[in-house]
């Protein structure tokens, strides 16, 4: 990647993501517990049969009956119920988490692909075209930066006709918001790609705009995109337990962190486990992605590090 | 009554279910926390005391508290009641029914004409706050003013009944209501327009407060009212607090009803229920003399459980709203009766009770009738045994004879975002499944939750989570508002949209015997008739729990209304 080279080929950019992962301790330690809850998300209803709990069933022998709260030590762990009950309703807290964790992941990814497919695209053809085409990008791009997003999204979770599936809805509007942010960086990077020689050369060659944009540019935006889509990701998945927590997100019963936590604010001075549990395995999921983005960017970003190579 | 209505208690949470707006009749309150130790009215009351002077807190979560007497739904006993006097009121003490009594008026009312006709007959020497005396013409003038389009919101028993009362636009524009004579000053006569037994009842609503004769004109009028009660605002704070001081003109020898003990009541609003709690759990010196007038949510009441003094300072009600389950008999298989009974079996209330409130004993009795608690000629009768989980074996062998052998799929249960209304309905949800009926909720804030229950829509929900607080304590008040054909849509509260012409002439039959006990046995013939078509299933009579600081005293609930007092409250120094 250094100005005049020209692009390396794509496997060995698997192979530099791997090693950069690899050579960064932090990095590694959030690809794993990434690995870990990805694990746990894509087998809940296996891992959930298992146990012999699902999130739904009420189980009130897990109750105490004298006040509704768990029954026995830390929020009523147990053989049967590795990580305790919810107060109230005796449903078992790993089975809400684990499958919490497939709505976290699901909206999570799926909103930020969302947002790198349009960034990408926008992005890429505001910096490589130019012109008013550029203009309008950056604005509408500014625009939605500035936008009041969150208050916006409540207001169209209260509104949206509930044949809308809850989770399509997320994805799409999260995702939406997003784009912004990628395509700005993308566009940074193709304006700095543009003025290279192989894309001159290509141009030089008669090479139309669509085949130089996918054939030339995008082979190499694969970095910085990689980076910020995993440092997009925890914010989704946190906008997602936003919304929930405060009543718009995925309606229930499906299981959902922020709801978890805030169903369990009230329960902080009596049954704190029902706040730890999920409110662990939300900062586990954005530490992760964060550690993991870091890591990635200072091993793909030119400006951390490789400074000067410009 | 009341819903507890803006003035009172009830507030914010009583909207889980069908609230109370105005609905023609009703009020209710879903009431959704509720309930505390075993005490009912007593665990944390407090002792008598007759001791006058202080200054008494209330903390209400809602931002407004309106004195208009037109536009309120207040119950007898709350904040219009410190205010306002109407021609009868509620003597309500620990753990007794409310008792009609006659508060302006020298009775409760007197029928001829077979209940068409109801005379009273004020007390002599009454003033209001601004000296002036209560005349006869100054009920009359409070309720032709409550006809007027812009002070609506009340309760409208009293404008169904009247005779001549339809199409009626107040006396500003309309001139008088003819169907309300006063032949002297004392002397008021009602013409209704059928014989109804409960006129009585009807007079302690809030528009039988009177206003004198051409005032009121003004929008606000519920900011400074002219007082006929113990007290008068004194200053009015939108949003923030009122200050209730004494009305010097009111004695107490003219009323059996206000204890009226402290020299002060201030209403703080816009305090949110959690912190409330919190607050008065902690009894910090300020907080003292204050108590709360919503409902200790269940994580709260957990809270409080553990903490020696302040569950002292807990009262619960014995009983209270009848919390229900609305079945849509107007959609697809809804329509059938054996699918709508298999729903008696299916539902599991022990886990509704653990949901509303932690235990069955705070949350309240497992309802099988529609008359509530402590309201006379009720029945206690079960015409769908189950155990309290539920029996979903029965509940999929009627499905199957009702020819649905694979279950339900696909119905939409509303229930309402206000109070714990979306975990209840998830611990229905959960039980319905096993009875192989799958529901999906569809959560709607309170102002869209009513929406939909007081209009037909043409989308229509398919089962609904609500909730019932008589407004006075008749039979009456629990079942017509309910399941009478006239109370489907256009602000009523028949979420079942039930509509059977028997019981609508049983109804009707009913509401016009005038002999108490024969009333009651009627409308515990309609309970059981109403029950056998099984529009809805009946879950808890909700338990509602309250919480006081340490120097306030008279804090009690009786028997019927499930909300505290105010009239008998005061405070030590």
């Amino acid at each position: 990647m250094t100005p005049a080279a020209p692009p390396p080929p794509r496997t060995s950019f698997g192979s530099a993501l791997v090693r950069a992962v690899r050579d960064d301790r932090a990095a590694t330690i959030g690809a794993l517990v990434i690995a870990a809850l990805l694990l746990l998300a894509l087998l809940a209803p296996v891992i959930t049969r298992i146990t012999g709990q699902d999130p739904y069933t009420y189980d009130a022998s897990a109750l105490d009956p004298g006040s509704g709260l768990p029954q026995g030590a830390l929020g009523g762990i147990s053989g049967t119920h590795w990580l305790g009950v919810e107060p109230l309703t005796g449903r078992d807290l790993f089975a809400i988490v684990a499958h919490g964790a497939r709505t976290s992941f699901l909206i999570g990814v799926l909103a930020t692909a969302v947002s790198v497919v349009l960034g990408v695209a926008l992005g890429a053809s505001a910096g490589y075209l130019g012109g008013w085409w550029d203009r309008v990008v950056g604005w509408v791009g500014d625009v939605i930066f500035g936008f009041p997003y969150l208050v916006f999204m409540v207001a169209l979770g209260a509104v949206a006709p509930p044949s809308i599936p809850r989770q399509v809805l997320l994805i799409v509007v999260i995702g939406f918001f997003g784009w912004p942010r990628v395509a700005r960086v993308v566009r940074s990077a193709t304006l700095g790609l543009a003025r290279r020689d192989f894309v001159r050369a290509a141009q030089a060659m008669g090479s139309p705009p669509w085949r130089t944009i996918t054939r030339r540019l995008l082979p190499n935006l694969w970095g910085p995109v990689v980076v910020i889509a995993t440092l997009s990701i925890p914010e989704r998945i946190g906008l997602e337990a936003a919304l929930s927590f405060l009543g718009v997100g995925v309606r229930p019963p499906t299981p959902s962190w922020g709801r978890s936590i805030s169903d369990a604010i009230g329960w902080v001075q009596t049954d704190p486990m029902f706040l730890v549990v999920p409110g662990v395995a939300l900062f586990l999921a954005t530490m992760a992605f964060n550690l993991l983005g870091d890591g990635l960017r200072d091993a793909l970003d030119p400006r951390t590090a490789r400074q000067g190579a410009r | 009554m009341t819903h507890p209505e803006t003035t009172g208690p009830l507030l914010g949470r009583r909207s889980v279910l069908l609230g109370s707006v105005l609905a023609g009749l009703g009020a209710s309150s879903f009431l959704a926390a509720c309930g505390a130790n075993e005490q009912s009215s007593s665990g944390g009351a407090t002792s008598s005391s007759t001791q006058t002077g202080g200054t008494l807190t209330i903390l209400v979560e809602q931002t407004t508290t309106n004195f208009d007497p037109a536009k309120s739904q207040s119950l007898a006993i709350t904040s219009l009641g410190l205010v306002h006097r109407r021609l009868t009121s509620w003597k309500v003490t620990s753990g007794e029914p409310a008792e009609l009594v006659a508060d302006l008026a020298t009775d409760t009312g007197t029928p001829s004409d077979g209940g068409r006709t109801w005379t009273f007959t004020l007390k002599d020497g009454l003033t209001f706050s601004d000296g002036t005396p209560i005349r006869a013409a100054d009920v009359k003038w409070g309720l032709e003013r409550s006809f007027t389009p812009a002070f609506s919101g009340g309760l409208t028993y009293h404008k169904d009944l009247l005779a001549g009362a339809a199409g009626y636009g107040g006396p500003f524009e309309g001139g008088a209501l003819d169907s309300i004579a006063t032949p002297d000053d004392r002397t008021i006569v009602f013409t209704l327009a059928r014989p109804y037994g409960d006129w009585g009842w009807v007079a302690s609503t809030p528009a039988f407060s009177p206003v004198p004769e051409g005032k009121g004109a003004e929008a606000d009028y519920g900011q400074h009212p002219v007082a006929s009660g113990p007290y008068a605002v004194k200053t009015y704070q939108q949003g923030v607090r009122i200050e209730l001081a004494r009305n010097t003109h009111w004695t107490k020898d003219s009323d059996d009803v206000r204890a009226a003990l402290p020299d002060t009541v201030l209403i703080s609003m816009g305090q949110a229920a959690d912190v409330v709690s919190q607050r008065l759990a902690a009894d910090s010196s300020a907080d003292q003399t204050a108590f709360g007038a919503s409902f200790v949510s269940p994580a709260q009441l957990v809270q409080v459980s553990q903490n020696p003094s302040a569950k002292d300072r807990l009262v619960t009600s014995s009983s209270g709203a009848l919390a229900f389950l609305s079945l849509n008999t107007t959609r697809g298989v809804l329509g059938d009766v054996k699918v709508r009974q298999a729903f008696q079996y299916a539902v599991d209330k022990s886990a509704f009770q653990i949901a509303t409130a932690g235990t069955a004993e705070l949350a309240g009795k497992i309802a099988t009738t529609l008359i509530t608690d402590g309201i006379a000629g009720r029945e206690d009768f079960d015409l769908y045994t189950a155990p309290p989980e539920g029996d979903p074996a029965k509940a999929k062998e009627l499905l199957a004879a009702a020819g649905h052998p694979q279950g339900l799929t696909g119905l939409k249960l509303l229930v309402s975002q206000d109070g714990n209304g979306p975990a209840q309905a998830q611990a229905l949800q959960a039980s319905l499944a096993k009875a192989g009926i799958a529901v999906d909720l569809l959560v709607q804030d309170s102002d869209a939750y009513y929406a939909a229950i007081n209009a037909v829509n043409p989308e229509e929900y398919d089962l609904a989570l609500a909730s019932w607080q008589p407004d006075f304590p008749s039979a009456n008040a629990n079942l017509q508002p309910l399941f009478a054909t006239s109370a489907i849509g256009n602000g009523g509260y028949n979420s079942a949209r039930y509509s059977n012409p028997a019981v609508d002439a049983a109804i009707e039959a009913a509401q016009a015997t005038v002999d108490a006990d024969e009333a009651g046995k009627a409308w515990a013939a309609i309970d059981r008739q109403v029950m056998t078509d099984s529009p809805v299933v009946p879950l808890i009579y909700t338990r509602n729990s309250f919480l006081r600081g340490s120097k306030v005293t008279n804090f009690f609930i009786g028997a019927f209304p499930a909300y505290p007092n105010y009239l008998a409250v005061g405070v030590t120094a």
